[in-house]
C-alpha cells in the first residue's frame, strides 16, 4: 500500500516542499566544495609535472622549481607531531574513561575543551616563546614546528579517542572483570582491540586538523628554499609555508610563482586525500583481525 | 602478513622522499669549484640566517642562487618577516644579516649587537632600489599624469571622482569616466607605505599634512589591503581603484605618470636609479653605514621621486670569523655588477651599480667586513 493515499493535501505539500528544501541544502553544501576543486585542480594543473615532485627550489630563479623539499617537510612534521600526540592523546583518553573519578578528569576536560578552540597562531607564539627562551634567538627547527602543531593536535585526538572508548560496550568490562581480569589485562586485551579502529580514525582527524596549518609553522619552522631532513636543526619547508611564501613575495614574473602555489594546494589536497585513504585501510586491516 | 607489506611500502616510500632534490646534487669538497667563480677563490661551507625585509624576498631568491652557483655549500635563509623584525632579530643574534626598508637611526649603529664582535662597526648598504607604481584600475587607460599634490589629494580623499576637474585638467588627452575612486592603501606596517608617505610630505606641502610612518594615517579613509599582493588583487578587482605597491607587481593594471616641476616621469629602473643617484648621503654616519637622504622633488624630467631604498645591514667585525667569510662573500655576489642584473631581472629592481661613486662606496664596506 503506498502511504501517500493516507496522507491530505496540505501534508503531501509539506512533505514535497521539505524534500525540495533539503536536497537544495545538500546541493548548496556541495556547491563550494566543487568549485574549490575545479579551481585548484584546474589551476594547479599548470605545474603538475615531474620536476614539481623532484626538485626543491634551491637556486630557482623565476619558472621551473618544485617542492619536493616542502612535501619531506610536511610529512616529516606530521609524523613527528603524530608521534608527540598519540601516546599522550590515547592515553589521557583512557585515564578519562577508565580510571578518571573525581574532579581530576572534570578539570583535564574543560582545558581539552579550550585547547581545542586555541587560535593556531597562539600555538605558534607560544612554543616560539620557549624555543627562543631554551636554544637563544633565531632557532627554528621542525621538531619545533611538530611540537607547536601538538598543542593543535592533542586535543582533538583526546575528545575523538575519548568517545570512541566511551562506546566499549559495558558488559564486556563486566564480563571481564566476571572472569577475574585485572584493569590493566582489560584494557589491553577487551578494550584496546575493541576502539582500535575508532581510535586510528581519531588520530587521522587530528592528522587532518594539523596538516594544512601555517601561522604556526611559520614562526617556529621557518621557510627555506633547500631540503632539509634534519628533524632537529634548521629551517624546514612545509606545503602550506610554501604555498604562502610562494603567493606572497613574488618576483617579476608573476605567473611562475602563482602556478607553483596552486600545484602546492593542489599536492596538499592530495596528500590529505592519501592519509585519508591509507587511514581507511589500516582501519579496515586492523579491524578485521580476529580479537584474541 | 599484509600489514607487514603496508609498513615496507610506506618505509620505501619515505625513503625515497627523503633522498636528495634532484636540484640538489649532493657535492664533495674536492671538486674545484667552476670556473665562473670570479669573486670567490675558496670554497665556504655553512649557512647564512637572514631576514627583514619583505621587499628584498625575491631580489634574495636572485642573489641566492647566482651565489651557489658558486658556492654550492652554503645556504643561505632568507625569512620576510617584516623590516622591524629583521632589525631586532640582528639585534638579538637570531639573523646575521638583516633586511630594512629603513636604516637604523643614528643613535642605534653603535650597538651592542649579538653578532657581532664587541666594539665591531655596522655595515648599512644600500642594497635593494626599487620603485613604487601608483597603480589604477580604469578601463582602457594606461597612463595618467598626476602630480604630487594631486596624488596627495585622490589619497587623502579630497578629490572623490575620476573626472574631478583636477584631474581632466591635468589629462586632457584621456577621457576619464564619472566614476568614484577607491584608494587603497596597505593595512600593515610596510617599508612602501613609508616612503610613499613621504614623498608625500616632501613634494606635496600643505596638500599631505599627514605624518610620515609606515602605517598609512589612520584618520583618513579609503580601502585597507593586506601586504602587496593583497592591494595588488584589490586594484586589480574594483574599477575606479588606485593604490601604490612595488613596481614589478604592477603588472595588468595601469600606472601613474609622476609629474615634477615641467615634466612627468614614468617608473623604471633607470628613473630609480637616477633618483637615488642625485641625492646626497645621509650626514653624520661612518664610512662603513651608506645611508641615501632621498631628494623627492627633483624636477629633473629623469628621476622617478617614489623610489624604495632597502638596507642590508651586516657586522663590520664578527664574533664568529666564519660567519663573517661566509657574509662578505654573499654581500659581495649581492654588490656585485652580476648580482644587481640579477635582482633586477628577476625583482624588477634598479642596480645600484648604475651610480659607480654609491656602488664603490657600497664595495669597499662590504670588503671591510671580517
Amino acid at each position: 500500500m503506498n502511504p501517500t493515499y493516507t496522507l491530505s493535501a496540505g501534508r503531501r505539500r509539506a512533505n514535497r516542499l521539505a524534500t525540495v528544501a533539503v536536497t537544495g541544502a545538500v546541493f548548496l553544501a556541495l556547491i563550494p566544495l566543487v568549485w574549490l576543486l575545479v579551481t585548484v585542480v584546474s589551476r594547479g594543473f599548470a605545474r603538475l609535472d615531474a620536476q614539481f615532485f623532484t626538485w626543491s627550489m634551491r637556486g630557482v630563479v623565476g619558472e621551473g622549481g618544485g617542492a619536493i623539499h616542502a612535501i619531506v617537510g610536511t610529512v616529516l612534521i606530521t609524523a613527528a607531531t603524530t608521534a608527540i600526540c598519540v601516546p599522550i592523546g590515547v592515553g589521557t583518553a583512557i585515564y578519562l574513561v577508565e580510571y578518571g573519578r573525581g574532579w581530576l578528569p572534570r578539570v583535564i576536560r574543560f582545558v581539552v575543551v579550550v585547547l581545542t578552540g586555541l587560535p593556531s597562531i597562539v600555538a605558534g607564539l607560544f612554543v616560539y616563546a620557549v624555543i627562543m627562551a631554551i636554544c637563544g634567538p633565531g632557532t627554528r627547527s621542525g621538531l619545533a614546528g611538530a611540537a607547536a602543531l601538538s598543542l593543535l593536535m592533542i586535543p582533538v585526538v583526546i575528545t575523538s579517542s575519548e568517545e570512541i572508548l566511551a562506546l566499549v560496550p559495558n558488559r564486556l568490562r563486566e564480563a571481564a572483570i566476571g572472569l577475574g581480569a585485572t584493569k590493566h589485562r582489560i584494557i589491553t586485551t577487551v578494550i584496546w582491540p575493541h576502539a582500535l579502529s575508532g581510535i586510528v580514525a581519531a588520530v587521522m582527524l587530528g592528522v587532518c586538523r594539523i596538516i594544512g596549518e601555517t601561522a604556526p609553522l611559520l614562526l617556529v619552522a621557518g621557510f627555506a628554499d633547500s631540503m632539509n631532513t634534519d628533524l632537529t636543526s634548521g629551517r624546514m619547508s612545509t606545503l602550506p609555508v610554501y604555498i604562502y611564501s610562494q603567493w606572497q613575495n613574488k618576483g617579476a614574473n608573476l605567473a611562475a610563482y602563482d602556478n607553483r602555489a596552486w600545484t602546492a594546494a593542489l599536492v596538499l589536497i592530495g596528500l590529505v586525500l592519501i592519509f585519508a585513504v591509507a587511514s581507511r585501510l589500516i582501519v579496515r586491516l586492523t579491524s578485521s583481525r580476529p580479537q584474541r | 602478513m599484509k600489514k607487514t607489506t603496508v609498513i615496507a611500502t610506506g618505509v620505501a616510500v619515505i625513503a625515497a622522499l627523503t633522498g636528495c632534490a634532484a636540484n640538489e646534487v649532493a657535492t664533495d669538497q674536492s671538486t674545484p669549484p667552476p670556473a665562473s667563480a670570479s669573486h670567490t677563490a675558496t670554497r665556504l661551507t655553512g649557512t647564512i640566517d637572514a631576514g627583514g625585509s619583505s621587499a628584498q624576498t625575491a631580489a634574495h631568491e636572485a642573489w641566492r642562487a647566482g651565489f651557489q652557483a658558486s658556492q654550492p655549500e652554503v645556504t643561505v635563509n632568507y625569512d620576510p618577516t617584516g623590516s622591524g623584525t629583521g632589525r631586532q632579530n640582528f639585534t638579538d643574534g637570531g639573523y646575521v644579516l638583516a633586511g630594512t626598508d629603513e636604516p637604523l637611526a643614528i643613535d642605534h649603529v653603535a650597538g651592542p649587537f649579538a653578532a657581532c664582535a664587541p666594539g665591531s662597526a655596522l655595515v648599512e648598504i644600500p642594497a635593494y632600489v626599487s620603485a613604487i607604481a601608483i597603480g589604477f584600475n580604469l578601463d582602457g587607460v594606461a597612463s595618467l599624469t598626476l602630480d604630487a599634490t594631486l596624488i596627495a589629494r585622490i589619497f587623502s580623499g579630497e578629490i572623490t571622482r575620476w573626472n574631478d576637474p583636477a584631474i581632466v585638467a591635468a589629462n586632457p588627452q584621456v577621457g576619464l569616466p564619472d566614476l568614484g575612486i577607491t584608494a587603497i592603501h596597505r593595512s600593515d606596517k610596510s617599508g612602501t607605505t613609508h616612503n610613499f608617505t613621504d614623498y608625500l610630505a616632501q613634494a606635496a606641502g600643505s596638500a599631505w599634512p599627514y605624518p610620515v610612518a609606515q602605517t598609512w594615517p589612520s584618520q583618513l579613509s579609503g580601502e585597507a589591503a593586506e601586504k602587496t599582493q593583497g592591494v595588488r588583487q584589490a586594484i586589480i578587482a574594483t574599477p575606479g581603484a588606485i593604490g601604490y605597491l612595488d613596481a614589478s607587481q604592477a603588472q595588468g593594471m595601469g600606472s601613474v605618470v609622476v609629474g615634477a616641476g615641467e615634466k612627468a616621469v614614468a617608473h623604471s629602473a633607470q628613473a630609480a636609479a637616477a633618483a637615488v643617484g642625485a641625492s646626497p648621503l645621509e650626514q653624520g654616519r661612518s664610512t662603513t653605514d651608506v645611508v641615501v637622504a632621498l631628494n623627492r622633488t627633483l624636477t629633473d624630467g629623469q628621476s622617478y621621486p617614489i623610489v624604495l631604498v632597502s638596507y642590508l645591514v651586516a657586522c663590520g667585525t664578527y664574533a664568529d670569523p666564519d660567519v663573517g667569510q661566509l657574509v662578505k662573500s654573499y654581500l659581495g655576489h649581492v654588490v656585485s655588477e652580476a648580482g644587481q642584473q640579477e635582482a633586477a631581472k628577476h625583482a624588477g629592481s634598479s642596480p645600484i651599480t648604475a651610480d659607480p661613486t654609491l656602488s664603490g662606496l657600497v664595495a669597499k664596506a662590504v670588503a671591510g667586513i671580517h
